[in-house]
């Protein structure tokens, strides 16, 4: 988003010879750009016209370039921005959540007019952001490095002032990631340190436990283990014993990290109270809702819910979930890391790599499930004396995190799968492009490419191999359409992400027009294990057509958020109900939206179509890249529809006429309707042109951005034409509904305290009322209303 | 060589060569906006779609390679529907008017900022001819002229209207007092001939384009006089009798005969008339139930029944047109109304079936905000409206200095626009999907080339043009999606965007979003 607050913003005096030095460090020519301007917007928090025509002097970008790039990608500002940026993440699980609600609270705290991005203080500019990938705490605010879940329109004034508070104590700095643990040591104490943990305040965990073990002399490492997947659970802290899970603890703070030190050292009697506590409390605080950082709770894995969560899984890409740490490169060599690579590279075992991959029957885990074994056979037969290999991690779907979960937790995982694939079509250069919002990935992906230069895992003679590749990284800037592999190749070139007709494929010409083979991270991570065991042994995994296994995000009003890994052909229910313990806070399953933007909505009486490609295709949504976002009764469809076209809509590159303004008017159709202004054969014409956006655009966004639509018609088309007649079922359309006192008021004037329009007027023990021309439907008075009597209508 | 099919015809493209060239070496006309031979295909019009070997998908043909043995299907009525429904959303939010709002307005759709243009350069008697296009009589409207299209003239709203009605009467009185009046040039005679009952506006005009068309066209009057309503209701202070009879003489030189003191009904039938000629037009101005009645027609709505649009009576043959169908005051309509019954008919006597001309294709800027405004009259001229007494015409610096004040509302690239073209020829209505407009803005610092960005549809031709010929600061596009646009880096300028090929962006610009200025060559030939 462009910083176009309404304040003016003095910009800081560009410094020419930090220009210089970047560009000395990044590099002169045209790919460098997108890296150039990263590193300016960091230094000066939005792009100064002074330091982009100084990029233009010294360097062979042009001008238009500059210009072209720097306005095409999302993260890039040009106006002076505040002194914080405030991030608002609008993902789905964040919206179905009430992410609307937040950010205007957020506004009227700072006090911001509408259009106005940054504050009278020149304090906070709010952002939006499509999604961090931190779901299962939604709704998520993200200030500077520091990360708030579960906000609310009562809770967001809190996240801010907590924020001052520790900018003021310098608490805000990320903290460098710890290593050097004592591995000697029998008891290992594993903190989750997956961007959701993170989020839910897993370092300063970490720290205090690392403290407390040096303050009690215990013998016990403090190990930095990645996501565990049980998302809604976070901070999680295990306490192993050679090996052996002692005991899982969820939710953890910091001011109870030495409670759990000192408990594995001293008599069981404090032990036996918490878990006396936890077994009537386990399912209540399983919910999301009542997620509260104060609140302690250890799991046992042989508990019912938690056995759920992770029995009916099986892990492939995401194996050794929250055991192993991420960086630690001798332990993932312990748990057969590398080990496929060797056998190709090192032990020369006679194996035709395309052939497995063909009969493993593995397809791509990003979206469109195009067979992978096909891709690597076209890039190895089309000729050329250079070919790439390509991880595609721009993981954009929002309520979607399993790129980011595997890039954080198994970063040599998806190395050793890029090597494997390089090797199989004869690639000796490749790029791991990673979207910006996921800085714990691209810092992790780094760090472990590093460690196996350092050992000679990549690079020339990698594993005393005549054989050489050179990987890097490279980060996105705010593109969701990146995401399709030929804007993702023209992003790495420095140009516009704008994707272009295929064929020809980029296996025939892809990156600087060689061959090129470009997967997604979690196809790659699929990658060592087929190696090992097989193709048939992946083969036999889930369906005829849809083989092995798939990760998903489960999110949204679902009891037991986390990222799941199952295999192919597991039905919607046995996800939602079995694994994620059915819909929270005791509301009624209403459909499952998946595969995001490009996906589309599964109603609740189809619950048992199985989960694969074909399935879900026919059901008009998409597997996509995985993210399943449990909707409830109070979530109304056309608004769900909405939302994603806003999402496709403003995602869109703007190059095809038929998404770049198709998406604009259906998007002014759903505003209307969700206004109660739909007009009589409004439901044609969204479905007619959605059928023409769909069939005419080029790239996988245009072609698919209808499919919410779509779907939500097809399934759902009574709450359109409630619509029509101007009611949301739902109670969530803003303008369709209103809210009214019921009987039972007991005039505690709490209602008329926190109504930030004025709307209820103060009238002690007497009973309230609303007044809907004031009222701006913010939800804060029936959160607040002690005896819930505020309902909407 | 590949050999492919399309529309079922076998068709050889070199090696490389896409469906789109291959459809053109067949002469099939697809369109495509984004397009120019020997650059990278933008893939952004959409327009040029196509189906490729009977595909779910519709595929930009300017961007398929042509591989051997694919079938090709560019005319079926799914493809059509998809160019129409991307040509709708490339006009869904155009700011621009095709034609100016006193085009618009006027009933007869004079393109008056040609005949402006005209003037201002002195060139009157082109300007005639472009008066004449669609008004055959124009000294006498120069008159008599409601001056609907000063109504609709954007100066206004800056401070006031341009005096057209009386440029108009200008051109037309220049061309009366010259001695040698024009005539239009006429068809070879067609052997056909029409009976024009009535010779008021409605009639003359009808026989001054019936004329034109070759056919013979014979006024009966109840009058002694030719002109009904002209001569006999209107006040020869405001229309001298001098300047009617000279307009009159033209269509009668025209080839016209004039046959007074006749009354249809009493003197012949309709019905007999219609024996004796190909056709006959009621041209009889306002009608009462017994003058239906003597013209063998039932009054309806005040009028004679005649169908909309072919303007043709129950009686096959027999059209009624103006004030006789229609009571107005206006005698433009009734001008206007005789030029399309001169089209009807000649369509009729061509043995074609009877269909009217739609309205030239438009899009309208509609209202502009006071922003939007101040970027339009920029260059404006700031000289006040010419006053003139009542019964007096324009000297010609008057009108020269009364032309200048014009805003030239009219697209500059009226005839090159490609969007315009196939917009008319798919039928696309820009009016189909509801969008806010663009803003109107208008880029002036160039020597010869304005840019309305409101104009543009982003097809990425003048980026390429500039970036090939390695311009030091180009074009580019700014932002994405929706608000995508075209523009200069670093917040330039388009003089020092274009520094050499600005002529080239104009000419590879399919809308007029790039356009010449106005003054900077010669003025485009009319078109309605």
């Amino acid at each position: 988003m462009m910083g176009q607050g309404l304040i003016q913003i003095e910009g800081p005096v560009v410094d020419v010879k930090y220009v210089d030095q970047v560009v000395q460090r990044i590099g002169r020519g045209p790919e460098a750009v997108i890296g150039i301007l990263q590193a300016i917007q960091e230094r000066y928090h939005y792009l100064p016209q002074e330091a982009l025509r100084r990029v233009a002097e010294i360097t062979q970008i042009t001008p238009a370039t500059i210009t072209g790039v720097s306005t095409f990608y999302a993260q890039f500002r040009h106006e002076p921005a505040g002194k914080y940026i405030l991030r608002v993440c609008h993902g789905t699980a964040c919206h179905v959540k009430g992410s609307g609600l937040v950010e205007d609270a957020i506004r009227r705290h700072l006090k911001m007019e509408a259009g106005q991005n940054t504050d009278a203080k020149g304090e906070f500019t709010i952002e939006h952001v499509g999604c961090f990938g931190c779901c299962t705490l939604a709704p998520v605010v993200q200030i500077d490095a520091v990360t708030y879940g579960h906000r609310t329109s009562e809770n967001a004034r809190e996240a801010i002032e907590d924020f001052l508070e520790l900018d003021r104590t310098g608490e805000t700095k990320e903290k460098a990631e710890g290593n050097g643990r004592d591995k000697s040591a029998a008891a290992e104490i594993r903190v989750g340190c997956g961007s959701c943990c993170v989020a839910g305040g897993a370092n300063g965990v970490k720290l205090a436990l690392e403290a407390a073990v040096a303050r009690t002399g215990a013998s016990a490492a403090i190990k930095q283990v990645g996501c565990v997947g049980m998302c809604h659970q976070t901070p999680m802290v295990e306490v192993t014993n050679r090996g052996r899970v002692i005991q899982l603890y969820s939710k953890v703070t910091a001011r109870e990290a030495e409670a759990i030190v000192r408990r594995h050292v001293r008599p069981r009697g404090l032990w036996r109270r918490v878990r006396a506590r936890v077994s009537t409390a386990l399912d209540r605080i399983l919910t999301d809702e009542n997620w509260a950082p104060v609140e302690r709770l250890a799991l046992d894995t042989r508990d019912g819910p938690v056995c759920e969560f992770l029995g009916r899984q099986k892990r492939i890409a995401t194996a050794e979930c929250g055991s192993l740490e991420p960086l630690d490169l001798d332990e993932y060599l312990k748990h057969d890391g590398f080990a496929a690579v060797k056998k190709v590279l090192v032990e020369h075992v006679d194996l035709d790599l395309v052939d497995l991959v063909k009969r493993s029957g593995l397809r791509g885990r990003g979206g469109a499930g195009f067979p992978t074994g096909q891709k690597w056979e076209l890039t190895r037969k089309t000729p050329s004396d250079v070919k790439y290999v390509v991880c595609n991690g721009d993981e954009g779907d929002p309520g979607a995190f399993m790129d980011r979960m595997i890039l954080e937790s198994f970063p040599y995982r998806v190395l050793e799968g890029m090597i494997v694939a390089a090797k199989a079509v004869g690639a000796t250069d490749g790029v791991l492009y990673v979207r910006a919002e996921y800085p714990l990935a691209v810092r992790r992906i780094r760090a472990a490419m590093a460690k196996c230069e350092e050992r000679g895992f990549l690079g020339a003679g990698m594993f005393g191999s005549p054989y050489s590749l050179k990987l890097r990284v490279v980060e996105g800037a705010g593109a969701f359409v990146c995401g399709e592999e030929t804007a993702l190749l023209a992003s790495i070139e420095g140009r516009r992400g704008m994707p272009r007709l295929r064929p020809p494929f980029p296996a025939q010409s892809g990156l600087w027009g060689r061959p090129t083979c470009i997967n997604n991270v979690e196809t790659y991570a699929m990658v060592p294990w087929i190696v090992r065991n097989g193709a048939e042994a992946f083969a036999g995994i889930g369906t005829e057509q849809s083989t092995g296994t798939k990760v998903f995000a489960l999110t949204g009003k679902i009891a037991r958020g986390g990222l799941i890994e199952v295999p192919m052909g597991i039905t919607i229910r046995q996800i939602v109900e079995e694994i994620g313990g059915g819909v929270a806070n005791g509301r009624k399953f209403k459909a499952v939206q998946i595969g995001g933007p490009s996906g589309g909505c599964i109603p609740a009486e189809m619950a048992d179509l199985p989960v694969d490609f074909e399935s879900l295709t026919k059901a008009g949504a998409i597997m996509g890249s995985g993210g399943m976002v449990v909707l409830d009764d109070s979530d109304c469809m056309v608004d769900i529809a909405r939302y994603f076209l806003q999402f496709t809509q403003a995602e869109s590159c703007g190059e095809c006429s038929l998404c770049r303004t198709g998406t604009k008017v259906l998007l002014g159709m759903l505003d209307r309707l969700c206004e109660g202004k739909g007009r009589a054969g409004d439901l044609e014409k969204l479905e007619e042109l959605s059928g023409q956006v769909k069939k005419g655009s080029i790239c996988g966004l245009g072609q698919t951005a209808p499919n919410p639509v779509l779907t939500t018609l097809r399934y759902f088309r009574h709450e359109y034409e409630e619509h029509l007649k101007g009611r949301c079922p739902a109670g969530k359309c803003k303008a369709l509904i209103q809210y009214v006192v019921d009987d039972g008021c007991i005039g505690c004037t709490k209602c008329a305290q926190v109504c930030p329009a004025g709307a209820i007027q103060m009238r002690p023990y007497q009973a309230h009322e609303i007044d809907p021309k004031k009222c701006t439907r913010c939800d804060v008075c029936r959160t607040a209303c002690p005896v819930k009597v505020i309902r909407i209508v | 060589m590949a050999k492919i099919r399309i529309d079922g015809r076998e068709v050889d493209v070199g090696e490389g060569g896409t469906v789109l060239e291959a459809a053109r070496k067949l002469g099939i006309d697809v369109p495509a906006l984004c397009y120019r031979e020997g650059f990278r295909a933008n893939t952004s019009c959409l327009c040029c779609v196509v189906k490729i070997n009977g595909g779910a998908r519709l595929a930009p043909s300017c961007a398929t390679r042509a591989v051997e043995g694919m079938t090709v299907e560019s005319e079926t009525a799914e493809v059509r529907e998809s160019r129409r429904t991307a040509l709708e959303l490339l006009l869904a939010d155009h700011a621009g008017d095709c034609l100016a709002p006193c085009t618009n307005v006027c009933p007869a759709h004079m393109d008056i900022p040609l005949m402006i243009r005209q003037i201002q350069e002195g060139r009157l008697h082109e300007a005639l001819v472009t008066v004449k296009q669609t008004i055959a009589l124009p000294a006498i409207l120069g008159r008599i002229c409601p001056e609907l299209c000063e109504k609709g003239c954007r100066r206004g709203v800056m401070d006031s209207a341009v005096s057209i009605c009386r440029l108009k009467r200008h051109v037309a009185d220049v061309d009366l007092e010259s001695g040698n009046p024009y005539l239009p040039p006429c068809r070879g005679a067609s052997g056909k001939r029409v009976a024009i009952v009535g010779s008021g506006p409605t009639g003359l005009a009808a026989a001054y384009y019936l004329a034109q068309e070759g056919h013979q066209p014979i006024l009966f009057d109840e009058h002694p006089l030719p002109g009904g309503n002209l001569r006999y209701a209107v006040d020869p202070a405001k229309l001298p009798h001098s300047v009617l009879d000279a307009e009159i003489e033209i269509v009668r030189r025209l080839g016209a005969e004039f046959r007074q003191d006749f009354s249809a009904g009493r003197d012949a039938s309709v019905t007999e008339l219609r024996q004796e000629y190909d056709a006959v037009l009621l041209a009889v101005g306002e009608v009462n139930r017994a003058k239906a009645a003597a013209l063998g027609s039932e009054l309806q709505d005040k009028g004679l029944r005649a169908r909309r649009g072919s303007m043709m009576t129950a009686m096959e043959g027999v059209f009624a047109a103006g004030a006789a169908v229609t009571p107005f005051r206006h005698t433009i309509r009734a001008v206007a109304e005789g030029r399309q019954a001169a089209a009807m008919i000649d369509q009729y006597l061509n043995g074609q079936l009877v269909a009217a001309p739609g309205a030239a294709f438009t899009v309208r800027l509609g209202v502009l905000n006071e922003a939007e405004l101040a970027a339009f009259t920029t260059e404006a001229n700031r000289g006040q409206r010419t006053s003139v007494a009542g019964a007096e015409g324009f000297t010609i610096p008057q009108a020269k200095g009364e032309s200048d004040r014009c805003l030239h509302c009219d697209c500059g690239k009226l005839d090159g626009c490609t969007l315009r073209k196939y917009s008319m020829a798919y039928g696309a209505s820009p009016k189909k999907y509801p969008l806010d407009r663009k803003a109107f803005e208008r880029e002036l610092t160039h020597s010869a080339v304005v840019y309305e960005p409101g104009k543009c549809i982003a097809c990425g031709l003048c980026v390429q043009i500039a970036e090939q010929a390695k311009e030091p600061l180009g074009l580019t596009f700014i932002g994405r999606g929706f608000q995508i646009r075209v523009g200069i880096p670093f917040d330039g300028t388009m003089s020092e965007a274009l520094r050499k090929v600005g002529e080239e962006c104009v000419a590879a610009c399919p809308t007029g979003a790039l356009v010449m200025r106005k003054d900077a060559g010669l003025p485009e030939k009319g078109t309605s």
